[in-house]
């Protein structure tokens, strides 16, 4: 840890009068797991493709692996692995075809092409599965071969762009391990775009939260969701006319006091203790809440907090 | 953010860092992409197959329906040795879309996008499926002769005719891939690309087709005057039916080289296009 391996300063990338990504500026250090969390449409995908070579920044600058993402964009792409959202596998093609065609084109000889593809092969557990076209393949299965992929040339950097994205649970556990092994196990930095918030929170030791192309919050998914306030209640009415009633009754007790629709969350130390209290009040005001639940906070609470806008209500763009 | 203080240069190194500046040849880029495309196309047989079924077809009625009349246009000829490299260029045409659709295939599952972020050399992706269409070319134009053979052709020209013929096949299919492997590089769309094949039609039917150019008439003379299919069909029939014509020889690779030129440079535009970044 230590080295800044991917940097972005200040990045931008504008499609006609339609800013994606707006001044966006991030750190990443030698072997961290770093998740750029945000909803369908924040600038994800465009972050990644510039940070990949595949799209030229407007403004700002980037570099990984210290090299500059616009001017040594071989060089870029010789020292990171690519695993993009859309999973860009021939189905034809067999998995040893594809992993030494690969191996090949990044130099490798014929036989250290073949090596390196059963090796990979056995580290994604794929190797009683070669027989098969990949277009038999499930899409656990699939999205695994892509990682083995990326991982060809040995690349000390890893780019992963929604990794998990259409997987089952099963599957998506899978890749979880999949790259928390390349991670412990070979030190490999590993940037990590995802839109859920359960995955940011499992894999990274950093949390950049994306929305509408800049970054709203950066930290330690801990540390983010201590700043929000400790453990919550939330309280759910018939309606959103009780919700607003509620809020007038409870807002003294807890240290912030969010409203969603017919929703009302209140952020407090010792959440648990004050329930008794909280009930006894909406009782006196006559209020019946449908539901009371204790939680601890979440990324989705982080999200709402930082950016007014419930996680999950976000438009798929 | 934060964490972007100046603690180091956001750029720090050279290229010649980075991997060891390992390389694959050039060539040898093409050969494997090539070898791909090939597998890739060899497994959908339906792909590749059509193309010959029709045209073998084409051969067997075209030379049913008009052997008999054929001598009032061709003395002395044989009309199987005229109208069977009408057969091989249709072939050829129709079957120039196999870099195209491997090529529209590999961007619309993303394969492209993968094969572009390697260190691969941008004209072997174009080099690659063309000459992979080329071999399938070869194939089908052979396949094409052999039954012209079957079916009691006698080329004037002999061995080396029919080597020639085969030639001519690959200079017309490989130059009009250059099309189609342009439009798919341009649209990335497959069905785009599948309708760029079908200019097929006026280059085949708008030529001497059936009969010699010189008893062609009308708008249909002045259209196949313009065909640049026209000498190349020309120079094919001369080889298999009277012999070595340098002047029609000329005139063909001339029109199949300026063909092969023109689309090559579209398909060359449409691959910066596509690798362009934006």
């Amino acid at each position: 840890m230590g080295d800044r391996t991917i940097v972005a300063e200040g990045l931008v990338k504008r499609f006609g009068p339609f800013t994606a990504v707006d001044g966006v500026s991030f750190a990443v250090e030698s072997g961290e797991i770093y998740g750029f969390l945000g909803p369908n449409g924040a600038g994800k995908s465009t972050t990644i493709a510039m940070l990949t070579t595949l799209a030229l920044p407007t403004g700002g600058r980037a570099a990984v692996g210290g090299y500059d993402v616009a001017g040594q964009a071989g060089a870029v792409r010789r020292v990171a692995g690519v695993a993009l959202q859309e999973i860009g596998l021939d189905p034809l093609m067999r998995s040893t075809e594809l992993l030494t065609i690969q191996g090949r084109l990044f130099g490798l000889s014929r036989r250290r092409a073949r090596e390196r593809a059963d090796e990979l092969l056995r580290l994604v557990k794929l190797e009683e599965v070669t027989a098969r076209p990949v277009g038999k393949y499930s899409g656990g299965m699939r999205r695994r071969l892509d990682l083995a992929v990326a991982l060809v040339h040995e690349p000390a950097i890893l780019f992963l762009d929604e990794p998990t994205t259409g997987l089952d649970p099963a599957s998506r556990r899978d890749v979880w391990e999949e790259i928390r092994r390349l991670n412990r196990e070979r030190g490999m930095t590993i940037f990590l775009t995802t839109q859920y918030l359960e995955e940011a929170d499992e894999l990274a030791d950093r949390v950049a939260i994306i929305n509408h192309g800049r970054i709203a919050v950066e930290g330690t998914p801990e540390a983010l969701k201590a700043g929000v306030g400790g453990e919550a209640i939330e309280v759910t009415f018939a309606d959103g006319a009780a919700a607003e009633g509620a809020r007038a009754a409870l807002g003294d007790l807890a240290g912030r006091a969010q409203l969603d629709g017919q929703t009302l969350r209140l952020y407090l130390a010792g959440a648990a203790e004050a329930v008794p209290a909280v009930v006894g009040r909406l009782e006196a005001r006559g209020l019946r809440p449908r539901a009371l639940t204790l939680s601890r906070p979440t990324l989705d609470d982080v999200f709402l907090q930082v950016t007014g806008e419930r996680y999950a209500d976000e438009p798929a763009a | 953010m934060s964490a972007t203080t100046q603690e180091a240069p956001l750029v720090s190194r050279d290229v010649a860092g980075a991997g060891g500046g390992r390389r694959m040849p050039f060539p040898a880029q093409v050969g494997m992409l090539a070898w791909r495309a090939l597998v890739v196309n060899v497994r959908v047989p339906a792909a590749i197959l059509p193309s010959l079924a029709i045209s073998l077809f084409a051969l067997f009625v075209y030379k049913a329906q008009f052997s008999g009349v054929a001598a009032a246009f061709l003395p002395g000829q044989s009309y199987l040795g005229f109208i069977l490299p009408l057969s091989i260029v249709s072939a050829a045409l129709s079957g120039a879309g196999v870099a195209g659709q491997t090529i529209v295939n590999d961007i619309e599952r993303g394969y492209f996008d993968k094969l572009v972020l390697t260190p691969v050399n941008r004209w072997a992706l174009l080099l690659g499926p063309m000459l992979a269409g080329g071999i399938v070319l070869a194939a089908q134009s052979a396949a094409l002769v052999l039954v012209g053979l079957g079916l009691g052709l006698r080329p004037a020209t002999g061995a080396g005719g029919l080597l020639a013929t085969v030639g001519f096949a690959i200079l017309v299919g490989v130059g009009f891939s250059g099309l189609i492997v342009g439009v798919a590089l341009l649209t990335g769309n497959a069905a785009a690309t599948q309708g760029g094949t079908f200019l097929f039609f006026p280059l085949t039917f708008l030529t001497a087709t059936f009969v010699p150019v010189d008893q062609l008439q009308g708008w249909i003379r002045v259209a196949a005057r313009l065909n640049p299919i026209t000498p190349i069909l020309g120079a094919m029939r001369a080889i298999l039916n009277t012999g070595w014509d340098g002047a029609l020889i000329v005139q063909g690779l001339g029109s199949g080289a300026a063909m092969f030129a023109v689309l090559f440079a579209f398909a060359l535009y449409a691959l910066r296009a596509r690798t362009r970044r934006r």
